[in-house]
């Protein structure tokens, strides 16, 4: 038995270096190509930077915001390397730690844990850092030398509050029940989201009561439709408050198993997918709200570039910067309604 | 041997079932609607996917060994079969254009890819001898990885054929529940009608034994393998038909884990050679019953974590006693 422990460690020990052997093979080629790069950068001045992006998990959005940061750097003459931290934070400063050892110019992170921001600067070392999607816990820590581009995740849920305080003030009913799909815990962008329409719906007048402890459905449809059909036709509620659009629609399904018409609950959600603005514009989902992930991605590495440039963070994007921190460029959250829902559609 | 009844027999065999009993009359009484022939519905429906993956894996476990692919592989089937059944006229298609494919067609691919999965791992687990949990833990970073560059959105807008297995009803009858119960009967039968199921209980209780005894180790392996990996192409399947969507990234994600929890707390032994399909059947639902029961209560998510722990190690605990005592 000792034997066959040690077996399994030794093999995933084995797998894991093959692994960071991996990875270190992609970087060794940026390794070669940056010292090229830079050594033209020092007489070309604007010549070709290399940056590395280093996003927490590749998903659908993720995915897209990588394709705003190739738009950006096909337009800056940016060489730029994808890497997937697979949610851990170990892995993501490996990559930085990488990245600065291939000579890249910058890095552009997107949090793991927004409470890392600290260290992953730390790591960086000489190189320009810009978080992208996801806000450091303190901002405190942002310089010229580590910006973030992001989109406000108060604003998201606040929108969602917005509409359904304007949506039960209309009916004349204030104590609202609701039912809560919470995406994964320990996430700053989930309690924001949580917490941001709660407020907003209290903002606006209503008194939103818990028609059931929080469900944690990490982000998955299937995990939401699990986890709230129990409650449909059992527990009394007024709407359906999801953290993300992947859960309102499995919520959306729940009910629809259960017979229930979704059009008669107004379930909310955020992200706008392809998914979800086609159930906004079914009136499946009340709204959603468009975070705008190529945005974000082209935000980002624009502005890696701006700071190697010494130029405005936000220079040739449409992008403002923050009033009171002038390190952070936000990305707006547009509210999505059956009335502007095609719009979107081709984001 | 004595054919009269012998209630402590009775008891420490049925055990599990007595605890699941137990369980449903508590939950009963905190919350009336709790045993209502709608949620007992919506109890089976929600466990009918990774109970579906406990039928495979106990036959893994059985064998002594354990297979962590199931989340992933389920997964990659869910998103092939699900891009062949997307309307031709969807612009956000996998294969714009393409339109559905017969759905009978798309399951036997499913089934295949599935089948073919399993007997991949199942042949270097036979062959090579290095612990199952080594080459279904790689078998399922590579499941995973395929699918997600198979597709990085989610693959939704699937046809009603398809989705009639998932989320279709016949007679006001979930499909999907009849679906388990065909797989509980399919896996009854397999284990305990069929040479393969008697040659599984042989090489977990001594792989050097069923040797000398003439049994093949290597191809009922593999067959072990192949059985796994098809509940777990069926279950993915079903997944995106309940759901209506298939998402490389989060579709069965640590179902795999749900599904040994369950086949070990239905009494499947990780030391190889103990296993009751009717123990493992109450091993879903004890754990069906503590997901939906407590959500019914209001009961905060890490509270129903700490709960569903301390019933899978218990139960485990429990177990190896009875056994022990058996020996």
């Amino acid at each position: 038995m000792k034997k066959r422990i040690f077996a399994c460690f030794t093999a995933m020990a084995m797998a894991a270096t093959l692994l960071t052997g991996c990875g270190g093979g992609n970087n060794g080629g940026g390794a070669a190509s940056g010292s090229g790069a830079s050594g033209s950068g020092a007489s070309g001045g604007d010549g070709s930077m290399n940056m590395t992006l280093i996003m927490s998990l590749r998903d659908e959005f993720l995915s897209s915001l990588e394709s705003g940061c190739k738009d950006a750097a096909s337009k800056a003459g940016v060489t730029l390397a994808t890497q997937d931290a697979q949610n851990d934070t170990g892995k993501l400063l490996q990559f930085i730690e990488s990245a600065r050892n291939a000579g890249d110019k910058a890095v552009i992170i997107n949090l793991v844990d927004a409470e890392t921001a600290q260290q992953c600067i730390e790591a960086a070392g000489d190189m320009k850092v810009v978080f992208v999607n996801r806000v450091p816990a303190d901002t405190s820590v942002l310089n010229e030398n580590a910006a973030a581009v992001v989109s406000d995740e108060t604003k998201s849920g606040g929108y969602q509050g917005e509409w359904l305080a304007k949506h039960f003030k209309e009916q004349n009913k204030t104590d609202v029940k609701y039912i809560m799909l919470q995406g994964t815990l320990g996430l700053v962008h989930t309690e924001q989201r949580s917490a941001s329409v709660i407020e907003q719906m209290k903002e606006g007048g209503l008194n939103p009561v818990e028609a059931a402890a929080p469900l944690v459905a990490d982000y998955d449809r299937a995990t939401a439709m699990d986890m709230i059909s129990p409650l449909i036709g059992t527990t009394d509620f007024d709407c359906i408050i999801a953290n993300n659009d992947a859960m309102a629609l499995g919520a959306v399904e729940a009910l629809k198993a259960k017979n229930v018409d979704p059009k008669t609950v107004p379930v909310v959600g955020i992200d706008a997918t392809v998914d979800g603005l086609e159930a906004v514009k079914n009136g499946e989902l009340a709204m959603t709200v468009f975070q705008d992930p190529v945005g974000q991605g082209f935000g980002a590495v624009m502005a890696a570039a701006n700071m190697c440039n010494g130029k405005a963070l936000n220079e040739g994007t449409d992008y403002e910067i923050d009033t009171e921190n002038p390190y952070i460029v936000w990305v707006p959250f547009e509210p999505v309604y059956p009335e502007n829902v095609d719009e979107y559609a081709n984001k | 041997m004595q054919k009269t009844f012998d209630k402590k027999k009775f008891i420490s065999q049925n055990s599990i079932w007595l605890v699941l009993i137990a369980l449903v009359i508590i939950m009963s009484g905190a919350q009336p609607n709790f045993f209502s022939v709608s949620n007992l519905t919506t109890l089976l429906t929600g466990e009918a996917v990774k109970g579906i993956m406990a039928f495979g894996v106990m036959f893994a476990i059985l064998s002594k060994g354990i297979d962590l692919t199931i989340g992933a592989s389920a997964a990659l089937v869910a998103c092939i079969t699900a891009s062949l059944v997307q309307p031709a006229d969807y612009a956000n298609a996998r294969f714009p254009g393409m339109g559905e494919k017969p759905v009978i067609l798309v399951i036997l691919v499913g089934l295949l890819i599935g089948a073919a999965i399993g007997a991949i791992y199942g042949a270097i687990i036979a062959y090579t001898k290095i612990p199952p949990f080594i080459a279904t833990l790689g078998a399922q970073l590579i499941c995973r990885a395929g699918a997600k560059i198979f597709t990085n959105r989610p693959i939704s807008n699937l046809s009603e054929g398809f989705r009639f297995f998932g989320s279709g009803r016949l007679g006001g009858f979930p499909v999907i529940i009849l679906v388990f119960i065909i797989m509980y009967i399919i896996s009854a039968f397999l284990l305990t009608q069929t040479r393969f199921g008697k040659n599984v209980y042989a090489i977990g209780g001594n792989d050097q034994a069923a040797r000398v005894a003439g049994i093949n180790v290597e191809v009922n392996l593999i067959k072990v393998y192949v059985w796994c990996s098809l509940c777990a192409a069926i279950a993915g399947m079903l997944l995106a038909g309940r759901s209506g969507s298939a998402d490389s990234a989060n579709s069965g994600l640590n179902y795999e884990l749900d599904a040994i929890a369950a086949a070990t707390v239905g009494g499947t032994s990780h030391t190889g050679g103990i296993c009751r399909v009717s123990g493992v059947l109450a091993g879903i639902l004890i754990l069906g019953v503590i997901n939906n029961g407590l959500v019914m209560l209001k009961v905060d998510d890490n509270m129903t974590n700490i709960v569903k722990g301390l019933i899978i190690v218990g139960s485990v605990i429990l177990d190896m006693r009875k056994n022990a005592k058996r020996a």
